[in-house]
């Protein structure tokens, strides 16, 4: 019976190994909504506009970075906001601050980014361990999160002195922010990952048919935590990002980035039912959100919709992935 | 027909045990009674019930909505958000509308549970990521309608008896909790609709080749979690004399520990609203009991994380999903 | 010495064995030809072979050794692989990927893809079949037929981990191929066979004898003989194959009642699908109408469709001459239409319902005094529901999971019954699983409810249930309805000449 829906032969794409023409439908809608704003309001084409666009974008391209290697295995990460306010708070007390005479620099750096990936390695072993689903294991990992964070926070913001961290947000190299540069970077790096290491091409794998990779004997629990924990060093180092960009570790440093990040990567292309989409695919939807939720503000639109608006797409963007799907009696939890 | 040995066979089967999981919550909840007891002898005093029924009231409620949808084997994680824009909305309304504000916020929020439910079946989109979606609308209206500030209420007189007390003593919120959980218990137990929930949540492909109204059913789970949500926006408008965009929004995590340390599992069927109900005691005796026992009450959230995830594990039916996600 | 060897493998299933001493050996470069009907446990001893089920008896020898396979990597290690039925690849990964998926060896190092030195590798595999696929290309943008040869391919890299000439089974590699595709596999098995060895399994008799050297049937658990293909003619392993009828009236046929009807009951013209097209049939009051076919025939989603659970291109469906419109199931309840899927387990019960609930879950009125469940109401219906059926159960509000499996198909075939106002049944597969006692009952209830003027689908497990339960029995091939044979009691046709028509 199942078999049937394999007999079509299954479209032939012009390039096998190139994009494809569902792959194209982002960038496309990304020029689309940037010409529409561009039309509508002179200052959202300004040059100063596009630079701030592309520089707001580079807390939320980081931690979608570490989102998409999750979705692709078709699990999903709720603990970006934990995580994220934890890395805040460490990052925030270890470098030079007016909390206490830590000053360790790039280590302190470092050491957000473990624990971000510490965290990462807990959802991963509360899914493979306890068969917790992955998003109450990740609600229930951003709770500890930002109960850590409280913890460290203890009623007094610590503001941080270190010069090169808060020279992150502020110095600017060809035009763009030491933040955005970084963006790239990660963005780079997951590509890597993505194309050229058996963790990345493993995720995609346990996304596009899991029981296949156990059959063929490969132990996909161990890198299933894997990827939660990348995907948690992400979150750590938007972390310390965001740190930068306020000057201070804030338990809320990383509010409605999990969401936005989901969001950023359903629009892309990345499924929720995982083994489609990738890096490339979110970094284009980063910009499609910065760019949509910059443009309703340059035209007079309440910046309090933005959480709206990114519902609305989320919703919009799975319900249209999900239509080539449908089928009668289709269970759908 | 020959059916001796059949009806023989049924007087002498041993009656089967009750689950032991079934008293899980009771037994954790009087557990903990007495252990806050020893901790602080001045804890079992009527003034210290009365608080934490008093304060576990909005929660039970929006644990209790929140129940029907997980034994659908769905999830909301919206209700936090819809109880904070109903008490915007009811804010707003209770000097046009008066007592009247009070059912219509209730109304429309049962309506905005409802769309979503419709949302999901008719979209097929996974129930977390409908109402993680409406979760981000719901409190961008929310925001956008209060101007992203506590609207306040002059006159409350009309959601003032929510806030009063039955016999002196026990708070009529704790009350109205109590009967609305034991209401939908009931409207269960009498009406087909136990046998449609739990099949739905067991199994739905079976439930639906039986005839069975997976669609309404599921809409209706939601539409009950989100009339919920909006009475506990009326408990919270009462008490606090003001609604607020992000008023509610730190009860989903206390809501969801609650239906989880209830017992009730997540892949749906197995539970009740009663589970919650206790789920919600437990939930908020840990909270008050913390700085009882000198843990600093940072620590909640990272409790709720805990229960969470070990509550899941406990209560998760594994034989139903082989690969988990 | 024989590549493979089994001797008296047994695997016992709950209330059914499935396999009951299976012998079998395969010899060195050769094409051995496995065949039996549905259930005799071709699968099974299949999946034993490659360590998917471990046997509760019985010894597998390789290359005169007796192992222990306890999973596909094991097998692998001995050189045995298989190519699945419903296909085992990775769908978004490279044909590349997924033919050395597991045993990535130079292709992978630290962890790092080596794309070239990994299409070599998947390069020298595709070489040994000939085949000109790209290894690069996504496995999903291939038909059918080249991603069988991806998955043959796959299976060859065993050779590189046991240094031995590998054993490699294909299951029902041809059911859903072109008859030019068969072709090409078949050049293909033949030149395997000049280093490997091949356990080819169909229950298409025609090609078995084309590309097998040896042929052993399998029937109900056990092997029954072993032909050399050389000479051997169809009728012959189909005999083996069907064996004689076992008990004398294990199709209660003496109690079937002559259908005597003006008007079908239902009634079905043109009606298309996803997977098949134009059917046209008639089901009379009390009639019961077999629909046989091969995996992938359409027969499924004809059931399904009949009762909305699978949507149609077009087509019209009447019910006693009125047109009937299923866009959902609920419709085709209320249309006096019951359903028993083939997935008993997952689709036909709530394994942790009660009996009770199960039972009163299509038809809730019996149970209801106005809008609410009268407990006493239900008491006595289930009871009675129970009692008549004989349904072996503890109590009423037992676990349906708890019960075996002929007792509660029995209760979900009580589920249709108790409204009273059933009028079509639908029977997918109502005896899979079940042993030969839960059979004859749930055959003999089929009889009951056809002689008090049910009409009744019936898709049967076997070519011989069909036969034996039937009035009429509807041939379907590819999606289309192929032939239709009277099937009287008394004047009942042979299995081949169904099987003429199913192929």
């Amino acid at each position: 019976m199942t078999v049937t829906t394999e007999v079509a032969p299954a479209p032939r794409r012009s390039s096998r190994r190139g994009a494809s023409f569902r792959d194209a439908g982002p960038p496309v809608a990304l020029i689309v909504i940037f010409g529409v704003f561009a039309a509508l309001s002179p200052q959202f084409r300004s040059f100063g506009n596009v630079q701030n666009i592309v520089d707001s974008a580079a807390v939320l391209a980081v931690v979608t970075c570490g989102i998409t290697f999750v979705l692709m295995m078709g699990s999903i990460d709720l603990s970006a906001a934990g995580v994220m306010g934890a890395s805040a708070l460490t990052v925030s007390l270890l470098v030079a601050n007016n909390r206490n005479g830590n000053d360790f620099g790039f280590f302190g750096i470092l050491a957000a980014v473990l624990l971000g990936c510490a965290f990462g390695c807990l959802s991963g072993l509360a899914l493979v361990l306890l068969k917790v689903p992955s998003f109450m294991a990740t609600l229930g990992v951003s709770a500890v999160g930002l109960g850590v964070a409280t913890l460290m926070f203890a009623g007094v913001q610590p503001n941080i002195s270190d010069a090169a961290l808060k020279g992150w947000a502020v110095e600017r190299f060809l035009g763009f922010s030491y933040l955005t540069w970084i963006a790239v970077a990660c963005i780079l790096l997951g590509w890597l990952i993505q194309r050229y290491t058996r963790l990345g091409r493993y995720a995609y794998a346990i996304g596009g048919a899991e029981e296949v990779l156990t059959l063929s004997g490969v132990q996909v629990r161990p890198y299933k935590v894997a990827v939660f924990a990348l995907a948690g060093a992400f979150y750590g180092l938007g972390g310390v990002m965001v740190t930068s960009q306020l000057g201070a570790g804030l338990v809320q440093a990383g509010n409605g980035y999990d969401f936005s990040a989901i969001t950023a990567a359903v629009v892309g292309g990345t499924l929720l039912t995982g083994g489609r989409g990738g890096v490339l695919h979110s970094a284009v939807g980063v910009l499609l959100v910065m760019v949509l939720t910059n443009g309703l503000v340059q035209v007079g639109v309440s910046p309090y919709w933005q959480g709206g608006v990114e519902g609305v797409i989320v919703v919009a963007a799975v319900a249209a992935a999900v239509i080539p799907q449908r089928r009668r009696n289709q269970v759908v939890k | 027909m020959s059916t001796s040995a059949a009806t023989a066979a049924a007087p002498v089967a041993v009656k089967e045990r009750p689950r032991l999981s079934g008293f899980m919550p009771i037994i954790a909840l009087v557990a903990l009674i007495a252990a806050l007891t020893v901790a602080d002898p001045d804890f079992l005093t009527q003034r210290s019930l009365t608080a934490v029924s008093r304060t576990a009231a909005p929660l039970i409620l929006l644990a209790a909505g929140a129940t029907i949808v997980v034994l659908c084997g769905g999830i909301d994680l919206s209700i936090a958000a819809l109880a904070s824009l109903s008490t915007v909305f009811l804010a707003l309304w209770i000097p046009n509308l008066g007592g009247l504000a009070t059912l219509a916020v209730i109304g429309v929020a049962t309506l905005i549970g409802a769309l979503q439910g419709t949302a999901h079946v008719l979209l097929r989109i996974p129930s977390f990521i409908v109402t993680l979606g409406g979760m981000s609308i719901l409190s961008a209206v929310a925001l956008v309608v209060s101007g992203a500030g506590t609207v306040r209420v002059v006159d409350d007189s009309t959601v003032k008896w929510l806030d009063l007390y039955v016999a002196g003593y026990v708070p009529m919120s704790f009350m109205v909790a109590v009967l609305v959980v034991a209401l939908i218990a009931l409207l269960l137990k009498v009406t087909p609709l136990q046998s449609w929930v739990s099949a739905t949540g067991y199994a739905e492909s079976a439930a639906r080749l039986a005839g069975t109204p997976v669609d309404l059913v599921k809409i209706g789970a939601f539409a009950v979690s989100g009339a919920c949500a909006g009475l506990a926006a009326v408990m919270l408008v009462s008490r606090q004399f003001s609604g607020g965009p992000t008023m509610a929004d730190n009860l989903l995590l206390p809501a969801v520990a609650a239906i989880v340390v209830g017992g009730t599992a997540i892949t749906g069927g197995h539970g009740s609203v009663w589970r919650s109900l206790a789920g919600a005691l437990v939930v908020t005796l840990l909270r008050v009991g913390l700085p009882i026992v000198g843990v600093p009450s940072a620590y909640e959230q990272i409790l709720y994380g805990a229960i969470i995830v070990v509550a899941v594990a406990l209560t998760l039916d594994k034989s139903k999903v082989s690969i988990i996600k | 010495m024989n590549a493979l060897e089994v001797r008296g493998l047994v695997k016992h299933y709950p209330g059914v064995k499935a396999l009951d001493g299976v012998d079998l050996v395969v010899r060195p470069n050769e094409v051995l030809g496995l065949a039996g009907e549905n259930g005799a446990g071709k699968s099974t001893l299949l999946k034993a072979l490659v360590g998917l089920v471990s046997p509760d008896q019985g010894q597998i020898f390789v290359r005169g050794q007796a192992v222990k396979l306890r999973n596909v990597v094991d097998a692998a290690n001995h050189g045995i692989g298989m190519v699945f039925q419903e296909q085992s690849l990775v769908p978004n990964l490279t044909a590349a990927e997924n033919i050395v998926l597991g045993s990535e060896g130079a292709g992978v190092r630290r962890g790092i893809y080596r794309w070239n030195e990994m299409r070599r590798l998947a390069q020298e595999q595709l070489d040994k079949i000939g085949s000109p696929i790209d290894p690069l290309a996504r496995t999903d943008t291939l038909t059918f037929a080249e991603r069988q040869m991806v998955e043959i391919a796959k299976v060859l890299r065993i050779e590189q981990r046991s240094q031995h000439p590998p054993v490699i089974i294909l299951d029902e590699p041809t059911s859903v191929l072109e008859s030019k595709e068969i072709e090409t596999l078949f050049a293909q098995i033949r030149r395997l066979r000049e280093f490997a060895s091949v356990v080819f399994v169909s229950h298409r008799l025609d090609e078995v004898l084309d590309v097998c050297d040896r042929v052993t049937v399998l029937r109900s658990g056990q092997s029954v003989g072993e032909v050399a293909t050389a000479g051997a003619v169809p009728r012959e392993l189909h005999r083996m194959m069907i064996g004689s009828t076992g008990s004398d009236d294990h199709y209660h046929e003496n109690a079937a009642t002559p259908v005597t009807a003006d008007q079908p009951r239902l009634s079905v013209r043109g009606l298309s699908g996803k997977s098949f097209h134009d059917v046209d049939l008639d089901v009379a009051a009390g009639e019961i109408l077999a629909i046989v076919g091969v995996h992938g025939s359409g027969r499924e989603d004809v059931c399904r469709a009949l009762f909305g659970a699978e949507p149609t291109t077009a087509g019209e469906i009447r019910m006693d001459g009125t047109k009937v419109d299923l866009p959902s199931t609920r419709a085709a309840c209320a249309a006096g239409i019951g359903y028993v899927p083939a997935e008993r387990k997952i689709e036909g019960m709530v394994g942790s319902m009660s009996v009770a609930d199960n039972m009163t879950l299509a038809k809730q009125k019996p149970r209801l005094t106005g809008p609410f469940v009268a407990p006493k109401k239900q008491a006595a219906l289930v009871d009675s529901w129970i009692k008549r059926l004989s349904i072996r159960t503890p109590r009423r509000d037992t676990a349906i999971g708890r019960l075996s499996g002929g007792n509660q198909q029995k209760v979900v075939l009580a589920r249709w019954l108790i409204g009273g106002d059933v009028k079509l049944l639908l029977l997918d597969h109502p005896t899979r699983g079940l042993d030969i006692g839960a059979r004859s009952e749930v055959y003999r209830l089929m009889r009951e409810l056809a002689s008090s003027g049910v009409a009744t689908v019936l898709l049967a497990d076997s070519l011989e249930e069909a036969i034996g339960m039937a009035d009429r029995i509807l041939v379907m091939n590819d999606g289309r309805v192929a032939a239709e044979v009277a099937c009287p009691s008394g004047g009942k046709p042979s299995p081949l000449d169904l099987v003429k028509e199913m192929v």
